[in-house]
């Protein structure tokens, strides 16, 4: 009874295994509601269960899945490095007007720019690429800056009664001062960058891909495959938020001792 | 009764006036330290700014720090009274601002890294270590500093100061949310890095008048004056002069309780 209450308390702190107790069961509930729900258009749990296991089985499975893989590595490789630099560079005066004009593209849409980026690359790859970079790239600098921008001045104070100068202090505060929440940022984009791999993949389908899995299914209606695909989607998703939230929590371990759990 | 002289000016404000649009914050400030020295001792300066809360302090702690330029006047330092410029004091603000993604020994070591004297890390190691065990800090070197209470914050916060090599050090509220305990051990850590070198400043920026006044030997009030814009310094209290300073029992010493109540009259 205790229990039931503390989990309806705001601000309350539960244990990490009534947490794990409590996701679930609720995700336990969902399923339920879903497979009583659904059974009309929306395919039920069991269903989805076993189309699950046809596209797992499949021949070209591993291969549509190494290729959303490898795409979204490159893509998030490419795009931290230059967010990273945009970034950095921006508290350096002279360049930040720039990092402020890619912070704005966030407001261009890529539909308009396909055509654009078409005509730019050479191939379908190097145009995936190209959108999934400029998709990553302004949301990334605008996280980044964001973080940057709220550095308490007293930081920088104290960096100058240590007698660091400007270079000192901004490789100090800024850069290894911020690396966990750099890699913060990273976490959570690569998260866009995972949700945009299936509307660029369908631009090139030569490659193939989940996303070119999931196009195929809706052309053909095959709801199951399309549901299918998008729980490994998801399960993809959740298996690399865990990691990368592990890997930061070991690389940065003072992280750890200022949050309330 | 301590034999003490005074020499050459270490730190001179001069006519520091501060003014945000038509406010003025800060009027007229002028006050100077001077080198004491003492026989056997390497006596430091210990100075009390009073004031009450928002009076302008902590804006004067800045101008002090070359933080901030004052709207006019200037501040000099050292023997050869140049300007003040960022850097050439070391600062400890109220909330002991620390590098959170270094260990203590890191930040430390940061302390030493920027100092004028360069050395081995052989030699920083052993300075640190000595550091460490003189202020109980040796068990939380491998911490981070979230992991230490405020008071051992503070003594980190200090202590890097010192071993950047700043003689100068303003300390803003440093007995702010101390239990009784920490205060004494914080007094005594002021009072050590005070007598570590002959020139060490100390300027402690507090509201908290007894225990300010109890380890310092000058005392400067800042207050307004009536009918005049901005706060500024009404009076400065030579404890040397007055036999007050350098006493360790001093607060049972009745001049001494009556100057804290002359002191309290002021603000």
């Amino acid at each position: 009874m205790k229990f039931i209450k503390s989990i309806f308390e705001p601000l309350r702190i539960i244990s990490k295994r009534n947490m794990v107790l409590l996701m679930a069961v609720e995700m336990v509930l969902a399923l339920i509601a879903w497979q009583l729900s659904g059974g009309g258009l929306i395919p039920t749990p069991t269903k989805v269960l076993q189309a699950l296991g046809t596209i797992v089985s499949s021949r070209d499975f591993v291969d549509n899945l190494f290729a959303s893989l490898s795409l979204t590595i490159k893509g998030m490789v490419i795009s931290i490095v230059i967010a990273l630099l945009i970034s950095y560079l921006a508290m350096i005066p002279v360049f930040y007007p720039v990092a402020r004009f890619v912070v704005k593209c966030r407001y261009l849409t890529l539909t308009g720019l396909i055509f654009l980026f078409t005509l730019w690359t050479q191939n379908g790859h190097q145009l995936k690429i190209s959108l999934l970079i400029f998709g990553i790239v302004p949301f990334f600098v605008t996280s980044l800056l964001s973080v940057f921008e709220g550095i308490n001045v007293q930081e920088f104070e104290l960096c100058t009664t240590l007698r660091m100068n400007s270079w000192k202090t901004w490789l100090e505060v800024v850069v290894r001062g911020r690396l966990d929440q750099v890699f913060e940022v990273m976490r959570q984009n690569f998260a866009i960058a995972w949700l945009m791999i299936t509307s660029v993949e369908g631009l090139s389908m030569s490659e193939g891909g989940l996303g070119v899995m999931l196009i195929k299914a809706n052309k053909y209606v095959q709801l199951e495959t399309v549901f299918g695909t998008l729980v490994i989607i998801f399960i993809l998703g959740v298996l690399f938020d865990y990691v990368l939230g592990q890997m930061r929590h070991w690389l940065f371990p003072y992280t750890q001792l200022q949050t309330r759990r | 009764m301590n034999t003490y002289t005074k020499h050459k000016v270490l730190l001179k404000a001069e006519d520091v006036n501060l003014q945000y649009g038509d406010k003025q914050i800060l009027r007229d400030i002028n006050f100077s330290i001077q080198d004491i020295h003492r026989e056997g001792v390497a006596q430091g300066q210990v100075v009390s700014l009073i004031g009450r809360s928002g009076i302008g302090k902590t804006q004067l702690f800045r101008i002090l720090a070359g933080l901030i330029k004052p709207t006019s006047g200037v501040v000099h330092i050292e023997e050869d009274q140049h300007p003040v410029q960022a850097g050439e004091m070391g600062i400890v603000p109220q909330h002991y601002v620390l590098f959170n993604h270094r260990t203590i020994y890191q930040n430390l070591k940061i302390g030493l890294d920027n100092a004028a004297v360069k050395l081995s890390d052989a030699e920083k190691q052993q300075i640190i270590k000595d550091y460490a065990d003189t202020f109980e800090l040796t068990e939380h070197l491998k911490k981070y500093p979230a992991q230490l209470s405020g008071g051992q914050r503070q003594r980190v916060s200090i202590i890097q100061q010192v071993l950047t090599g700043n003689k100068f050090i303003l300390l803003d509220e440093p007995f702010s949310g101390l239990d009784i305990l920490m205060v004494d051990k914080v007094i005594n850590l002021l009072l050590k890095v005070s007598t570590l070198h002959e020139q060490n400043t100390l300027v402690i920026v507090s509201h908290d008048i007894e225990n300010a006044a109890a380890i310092s030997d000058t005392i400067w009030i800042l207050s307004t004056e009536e009918g005049k814009p901005g706060a500024t310094i009404v009076k400065e209290y030579d404890l040397c002069q007055m036999g007050l300073a350098w006493m360790p029992d001093i607060r049972s010493n009745p001049a001494f309780v009556s100057l804290i109540k002359e002191v309290k009259s002021k603000l």
